[in-house]
């Protein structure tokens, strides 16, 4: 299941926007994020979907790539949707039975699955064009400052580079111990919650008894490799600033205010 | 009473761009009671062919029969052919999860749905097969050595009394000793209980002296199919798919070339010092 | 020769506690293991499972202390708090699982994580991933991710990983004992290159005999003591006294042994295969 996954998964080529700093990819898509949040009109959604677009066409990763990426959340967009149009309340315009569908009720429901479509692959543009590390990298030194108030950061940013390592293979050892257990007879689509619960208990013990194993493996062969936390640490990869990601920036904050000033107001 | 498949072909994510065909039209009739070792390298497909068998997997196209039936039929009871093919995984890790070693080993046949006198009978038996002291039946499965746990995997299948019996690399990772141990184990397994056993390895040398039949995959094709003495004759198809026959085949071959009057069919050790003898013997009393 | 590994009386004990944290029982893992190893060998030590051969690893790379008895790597005792670094510079270790110790998400990325932490410059550690990556023959994958690798190639990330740390000694804890054969030529093939181009010091655990061929010494461990030691022609000879040790000696090897046994004069220790056709011809 986790293989439709693209969320995260870098896509490796070279384009415009994988070159730029993973520290300026970063607060680009948080100001995405909050213009998504921030707009209420139709207009405002046709310059964020237009701005999306465009940054798709950037970064050359193929728009057929992050459409499949949206499956894996299509359901909770549904559902999404089906909740408002339905729960809404309002000017009635189709009813049937105890259900009944109102003007405002299409409108937010529109609204809602275009926010969420534009959240989900507003940020994937993000992971799909940075390294995992470069990543992990950006934040712990946006986060820097953190460390004044004993936030742990760079530990933080060595946990998720490793869970992001770990992931992929701790499914497919989950995938494996399936098979092993239903060729012992398990039957993993049983209907009923106590029997699906009981079904779990053979394939959760030994995932968990080979992650810990495995984090026991690691923690033991980064101190092989002389790892003692953040200090005197030097990088293979920098991060530096460039011209281009003061562009970036700069084309942001136009965005931005193309939103603010066009994307907000009453309807109509 | 056989295992048949009958132009079996798997592809992964079909439908998909990632689609790879990991089994292309494989034939093979498997007799009861026979000890087949199915060999290949890392991807050829091996672990695949197992899975389809026991029902883990369905074939892309073609069929599978267990005993004139078609396994993949809507109406054919997955739960029976799973206890009737057992299948043993390469890492028994995967699949010990118990307190103890007795209760993981009743695991399987409690699934089947039986009594718990039956159960605890079928573990007891089964834990006696594989030879395993007494003495570790109420321990942590996790708390033994690579060796017994891979005996108490074993026994985890043998309760469910399978009539095939597949094991996936059942001496990864052991010591030779431990290897040995077991693969004697499975030889008299074979014999006592007259069940079909399918080994799978890519160790040639395990294999050649305890298999009746050998198969051999490479990218997802069946390209041997034969006693072990005739894949064995074929080295050099054997080495472009990146295998090797035993060491002493290459001996025996070597020796032959050279003008000592040897039997180059030999492939195991004591084979092999035999028409070494010989010739030696005959040499001298030409002289 | 300077040496790069010393060893005297070392003693291990294992410390099982229940619970409570109460000593329920003492396993002496290693037992009086006393040996010297000199800098450029390549040193295999040899036993079955649960042998203590691991154990001992450990010590080189001050991963375990010393219960008895001392450790010396490159003439600092491991015990010693203020050495660790330098020890685990000195004599770097690869482990049994590769998925188990590759850190980063890209094959360079991982080969540089030693350097980063020694704290080398950023044009430094370019230079050195890519030296490494070229030893062991990965240079062409450094942009890979390590997921998309067969085994034995990432088993040579790796090595690649610690070479990059520029280490005298590197020490492998079976290091092929989940790689297919093909897997397990390609990572001997790596170290025997290292040995002999870049003289580092290779100390090899296993237990398989095919793998000692080359080394220029084989210590045999059992029950924590060291049962054998000698060169592989001298251990190999002595097939019988393997045999009880849980270990196997190569076909080649045990086709002689059966024939000399039989009365066939052939000499002892019999490595190869052209050896043996090379006598019996």
């Amino acid at each position: 299941m986790f293989k439709d996954m693209t969320l995260g998964q870098y896509y490796p080529i070279d384009s415009p926007i994988h070159r730029l700093d993973a520290r300026s990819k970063f607060v680009g898509t948080v100001i995405y994020i909050v213009s998504v949040f921030m707009v209420n009109n139709y207009i405002g959604y046709l310059i964020a979907i237009a701005a999306l677009l465009t940054f798709i066409a950037i970064s050359r990763v193929p728009i057929k790539f992050m459409v499949k990426g949206m499956k894996s959340i299509v359901v909770l967009m549904i559902f999404a949707g089906l909740f408002n149009l339905f729960l809404v309340q309002g000017e009635v315009v189709w009813s049937w039975w105890i259900l009944s569908i109102t003007k405002e009720g299409i409108d937010t429901a529109i609204k809602m699955v275009l926010r969420l479509a534009l959240l989900i692959m507003g940020s994937s543009i993000m992971t799909l064009t940075t390294t995992p590390t470069s990543l992990t990298d950006g934040l712990e030194s946006l986060f820097k400052p953190l460390n004044v108030i004993k936030i742990p950061v760079h530990e933080i940013a060595m946990m998720m580079t490793i869970a992001l390592r770990f992931i992929p293979i701790l499914t497919e050892e989950m995938d494996k111990i399936m098979k092993a257990q239903m060729a012992r007879g398990v039957d993993f689509e049983a209907k009923g919650l106590i029997k699906k619960a009981k079904s779990m208990i053979p394939l959760l013990v030994p995932l968990f008894i080979s992650a810990f194993r495995r984090a026991n493996d690691l923690a033991m062969a980064m101190e092989a490799r002389c790892y003692r936390g953040g200090k005197g640490r030097t990088k293979m990869k920098p991060l530096k600033y460039h011209w281009n990601d003061a562009v970036a920036f700069l084309i942001m904050c136009g965005y931005l205010a193309l939103c603010i000033i066009f994307g907000r107001g009453v309807l109509e | 009473m056989s295992l048949i498949l009958d132009h079996v072909s798997y592809s992964y994510d079909v439908g998909t761009s990632y689609k790879q065909e990991a089994l292309k039209d494989i034939n093979i009739v498997i007799p009861d009671g026979q000890f087949v070792g199915l060999i290949g390298h890392t991807g050829s497909g091996k672990s695949t062919l197992i899975q389809l068998l026991n029902g883990l997997l369905k074939p892309t196209s073609g069929n599978i029969y267990y005993n004139g039936q078609d396994i993949n039929d809507s109406d054919y009871d997955r739960k029976t052919l799973r206890s009737k093919v057992g299948l043993v995984f390469q890492y028994p890790e995967h699949q010990l999860f118990e307190e103890n070693v007795f209760k993981d080993v009743c695991f399987g046949p409690k699934n089947l749905g039986l009594d718990e006198k039956e159960v605890n009978l079928r573990a007891y038996d089964a834990l006696e097969k594989v030879k395993l002291s007494h003495d570790y039946f109420y321990q942590s499965p996790f708390d033994l050595s690579g060796g017994q746990k891979r005996r108490v995997a074993i026994a985890g299948i043998l309760a469910m009394k399978p009539e095939v019996f597949i094991l996936d690399e059942p001496t990864a990772g052991l010591d030779p000793k431990g290897s040995e141990e077991i693969l004697t184990l499975i030889k008299n397994l074979q014999k006592d209980t007259g069940m079909t056993v399918i080994l799978v390895s890519h160790n040639m040398e395990d294999v050649a002296s305890y298999v009746d039949r050998i198969l051999v995959m490479n990218k997802g094709e069946l390209k041997m199919d034969g006693s072990p003495k005739d894949v064995f004759k074929k080295t050099e198809e054997l080495s472009n798919m990146g295998l090797r026959a035993p060491e002493v085949t290459y001996i025996v071959r070597e020796l032959r070339k050279k003008g000592f009057p040897v039997d180059d069919s030999a492939i195991t050790v004591s084979e092999a010092k035999e028409t070494i003898l010989n010739a030696l013997y005959h040499k001298i009393l030409n002289e | 020769m300077s040496k790069i590994v010393e060893i005297k009386k070392l003693l291990f004990d294992y410390i099982r506690r229940d619970e409570e944290g109460n000593v329920e029982g003492i396993t002496t893992a290693v037992d009086n293991v006393s040996l010297t190893i000199s800098q450029g060998d390549f040193v295999a030590i040899l036993g079955h499972n649960g042998s203590g051969k691991s154990t001992l690893a450990k010590h080189l790379n001050a991963i375990l202390y010393p219960t008895e008895g001392t450790v010396l790597v490159d003439g600092k005792d491991t015990s010693e708090e203020d050495n660790i670094w330098e020890v685990r510079q000195a004599a770097s270790m690869v482990f049994q699982n590769p998925d188990n110790q590759i850190i980063g998400q890209i094959v360079e990325e991982d080969v540089g994580f030693g350097p980063e932490n020694l704290g080398v410059p950023t044009p430094m550690i370019w230079e050195r991933v890519e030296k490494a990556l070229k030893a062991v023959n990965m240079y062409q994958f450094r942009s890979k991710s390590p997921n998309r690798l067969s085994g034995g190639q990432k088993q040579r990330v790796s090595i690649a990983g610690v070479l990059a740390m520029q280490p005298k000694c590197i020490v492998l804890d079976e290091p092929t004992a989940m790689l297919d054969p093909s897997g397990r030529e390609e990572v001997i093939e790596a170290i025997r290159e290292l040995n002999k181009k870049e003289n580092i010091t290779i100390i090899l655990i296993t237990h398989n005999m095919e793998e000692t061929i080359y080394a220029d010494k084989i210590y045999v461990m059992d029950e924590g003591k060291i049962a054998m030691e000698g060169t592989p022609r001298e251990i190999f000879s002595e097939v019988e006294k393997l045999k009880s040790l849980r270990l196997n000696v190569p076909q080649a090897t045990m086709l002689a042994y059966e024939l000399k046994k039989a009365g066939v004069p052939l000499p002892d220790g019999i490595l190869t295969k052209e050896e043996l056709i090379c006598h019996l011809s």
